[in-house]
């Protein structure tokens, strides 16, 4: 790829993101002038930067979306979520070619073709009102959409409406149902608030806050003389063609074949939807395939995506039910942001940079002076040993600056995944029929670089839990007296050597009781055991590996799926995670991350004549104690320190190593804690602490319970850095 | 009078509701929630007054006269799909 290129992609990149930032804050706040502007610089510059490349179907694509932002600002139309959605699907489109771009290093051959329909031609209606009458594209997402949910009638519709009347147009005579019921074809209507309902008491009855999307058979001509001076407020995307050369019925086998995965989709759900999910999504997609029908198998694919993405299979079942009763499936109405704009190139501050050069020079004046001091050592010269140690001090120091140089150049805001989540967000909203909002606080929070990009992961699961599960239905935050629109905040602070980052909903908490259900259920802990744990330890249970396959706990699949994955990601990272819960105000999820994950400070401490690594940030403390104070426990030992009992574990025998000898007078203990409270170590020395790069463990070792990774020594040798909390538990 | 409210938490459009009668029914139904409207006898309504059945939903009573409102308007009005409500587990 050469490297005109290379900085089209970069630059694409951020224009993208910029954009689908503007439009989602447009799209709570539509008279926000600024973010509009910006919004539509952002357009502007991609459009601009597509044709310097030569890649005019790109520019063709974004120019109409950049078009529907000219007419908002020059108030032709309003700026519904309508809007919104068709300008984040041109940017779906976009970043769909940009990765294909990285992906091949040239332009995409098929662009354009898909550039050709997206050709808006002009036509001049009746009462001589200019419209642009735009063929559907991908990016004509809400038509397509709007005709696939209406099946029955959607074959026959000509033109889909999208028609936003004025906020004041009450005032101005203009009465929109009325202006729309004059349609002689009108075949179905939609409605969406402009701006989110306020709450009940607060809704100003005579300023109009719907938009209106409707399906006709009505020709441009005649809806422009329908609706009159409406008509400009009007977008008029035809629909009729979509399907044209798709009514051809499918093979009987493979009709039969496309109609059992529907009947498997629409039983009710029991054990396994996901997979169940995945494989109709399958075959189906192969079914299609094999017959030809290509481009609607990458649709029922995307819609498989979708429908797992969102946990609900009612997007591939439409997409699938479309695609039998030979309508056009509708454009998946949650595009998964998951595989697309994640950072591949790492942007520099030229000050580090400029450092790592200083720091070279350095170097090379050190490894100079090696060199001088090899002819000194050949001449016999007895001041060689201090030279060397000279030398070593000064290679110490540099080494050092070079080391924490490198590291702060894998430093990276949290911004970088925070900023995938407003739209992610919005998206799982709308699957989840829940407005919710995103708040985003410290977003330029710095972790390293291998922290910041694993992180997505984890808080995808968290925010989904969030929406799906802690925020309460419409009707229940009414009730409540909530907010309709709810909110989920994530916020990011440094706190010493760590990172922390909380995300909070203002859902219902969760419902200690129910969780107390279904681990006992699960035979997660017995019920003696259950009735003395404190409420904060009874949560923690949602992030117990058998809890989150839990079926039982409310007939919906994937209730707290992936809070054991998402606990055992952060430990990865060598973090922690809690969850905290205020009942009837939301949950809070808050990670603990190292700043960095390549350094870590451990002990090293000798168990079984082997040396081994203890991270230094799980240890209390460490002591020496005489063997009368161990006492036996039940199968263990513990100790009392400080009026409270603590268990031990020899290490050496936990390790598989020879134990230590029982009869020794005194043992050393290293206190660690881990989630599940702390624990004694039985040791037979401790030695100094060091830094150390820890490097996780890979291949047939990547599963060893207890072992957190390894490092080598000044000697050569490698040394194992344990887990405690793994050994503890 | 276009719009009334009847006893027992019941309000009644009918003939034909102008824009006006928005503010009215708005606020009946802030009033008492609950409220159940009848349309049966509407033959038509300003899109002021549709928006507020829209916004708030409340129950709908009869088919109204008009066949926009009875073919359209009707099923946006449609008690909301309880595919949320399994989400309360949690609350």
């Amino acid at each position: 790829m050469n490297e005109f290129l290379d900085q089209f992609l970069l630059e694409s990149r951020e224009l993208v993101e910029q954009a689908s930032a503007d439009l989602l804050v447009l799209e709570r706040n539509p008279l926000d002038k600024a973010t509009l502007d910006s919004a539509f610089r952002a357009f502007h510059t991609l459009k601009g930067g597509a044709g310097i490349v030569d890649f005019f179907a790109m520019a063709e694509v974004v120019h109409r979306a950049e078009d529907l932002l000219a007419g908002v600002r020059s108030k032709d139309l309003s700026l519904t979520s309508a809007v919104v959605s068709e300008c984040l699907a041109t940017l779906d489109q976009v970043g769909t070619w940009l990765n294909e771009i990285e992906a091949t290093g040239e332009l995409p051959g098929d662009a354009v073709i898909a550039a050709e329909p997206a050709q808006g031609d002009t036509k001049v209606a009746e009462g001589e009102t200019a419209v642009t009458v735009a063929r559907p594209t991908a990016a004509e997402g809400w038509a397509t959409a709007l005709a696939g949910r209406h099946p029955g009638v959607g074959a026959s519709a000509l033109n889909a409406i999208l028609y936003t009347p004025a906020a004041d147009c009450f005032f101005e005579h203009e009465d929109p149902f009325d202006l729309v019921a004059r349609l002689h074809g009108l075949l179905a209507i939609e409605v969406e608030p402009v701006v989110p309902w306020p709450p009940a008491g607060e809704i100003q009855p005579y300023d109009c806050n719907v938009a209106i999307l409707a399906l006709t058979r009505d020709s441009p001509a005649a809806i422009s003389a329908a609706l009159g001076s409406a008509f400009q407020r009007c977008v008029v995307v035809p629909v009729s063609g979509v399907d044209a050369g798709r009514s051809q019925d499918l093979p009987h086998d493979a009709k039969r074949l496309v109609e059992a995965q529907l009947d498997l989709l629409r039983d009710p759900p029991v054990q396994g939807r996901l997979g169940r999910l995945g494989s109709a999504g399958n075959v189906v997609r192969n079914v299609l395939r094999s017959v030809g029908r290509a481009s609607e198998a990458d649709v029922v694919e995307a819609a498989a995506r979708a429908a797992r993405a969102a946990n609900d299979p009612a997007r591939l079942t439409a997409a699938i039910a479309a695609i039998l009763d030979g309508v056009s499936a509708p454009e998946p109405a949650v595009p998964t942001v998951v595989d697309s704009v994640a950072p591949r190139t790492l942007r520099v501050d030229a000050a580090r940079v400029d450092t790592l050069v200083d720091l070279t020079g350095e170097l090379i004046v050190v490894k100079n002076s090696i060199a001088h001091l090899a002819v000194q050592a050949q001449a016999g010269d007895s001041n060689v040993a201090s030279r060397i140690r000279d030398i070593h001090t000064s290679l110490d120091r540099l080494m050092a600056k070079l080391q924490r140089s490198v590291l702060e150049m894998r430093v990276l805001p949290l911004q970088q995944v925070f900023q995938r989540f407003p739209r992610l967000l919005r998206d799982l909203g709308v699957a989840a029929k829940k407005p919710v909002q995103l708040v985003i606080e410290g977003g330029d929070t710095e972790a390293d670089k291998v922290v910041v990009e694993a992180l997505f992961e984890p808080l995808l699961h968290v925010m989904r839990n969030a929406v799906d599960h802690g925020v309460e239905d419409t009707p229940t935050r009414r009730a409540r007296g909530k907010s309709e629109l709810a909110t989920v905040t994530i916020k990011a602070w440094r706190d010493a050597d760590h990172v922390v980052v909380e995300v909070r909903d203002d859902g219902g908490g969760i419902d200690v009781s129910r969780v107390k259900e279904v681990a006992l259920k699960n035979n997660l802990v017995d019920e003696d055991a259950l009735e003395a744990l404190p409420d904060e330890r009874v949560i923690d249970m949602i992030f117990e590996p058998g809890f989150s396959t839990a079926r039982s706990v409310s007939g919906v699949s994937g209730r707290g799926v992936g809070m054991d994955a998402v606990r055992a990601a952060t430990r990865r990272l060598g973090g922690t995670v809690r969850i905290d819960s205020l009942p009837g105000q939301g949950a809070t999820v808050r990670f603990q991350l190292p700043f960095s994950v390549m350094m870590t400070t451990v002990m090293v401490v000798t168990a079984g004549g082997q040396a081994f690594g203890i991270p230094l940030d799980t240890v209390e403390e460490t002591f020496r104690a005489e063997a009368g104070r161990i006492v036996p426990i039940a199968q263990g030992r513990a100790i009392a320190l400080r009026g409270q009992t603590v268990p031990l574990i020899s290490l050496a025998e936990e390790l598989g190593l020879k134990g230590l000898d029982p009869e020794r007078p005194e043992s050393i203990v290293v206190v660690v804690h881990g989630h599940l409270g702390r624990g004694g170590l039985l040791v037979e020395d401790v030695g100094e602490s060091m830094e150390v790069m820890l490097k996780p463990l890979e291949g047939l070792l990547a599963g060893m319970r207890g072992i957190a990774g390894s490092t080598l020594l000044g000697d050569g040798s490698v040394l194992l850095v344990l887990d405690p909390a793994e050994i503890l538990s | 009078m276009t719009i009334r409210l009847r006893s027992g938490d019941e309000i009644a459009l009918e003939d034909a509701c102008p824009v006006e009668d928005a503010a009215t029914l708005h606020e009946y139904l802030v009033a008492a929630p609950g409220a159940i409207v009848d349309w049966s006898a509407c033959d038509s309504a300003h899109t002021a007054v549709i928006q507020i059945l829209i916004a708030l939903r409340p129950t709908v009573r009869g088919h109204p006269r008009s066949p926009f409102l009875r073919t359209f308007i009707a099923p946006l009005l449609q008690p909301r799909q309880l595919d949320s409500a399994v989400g309360s587990g949690r609350g």
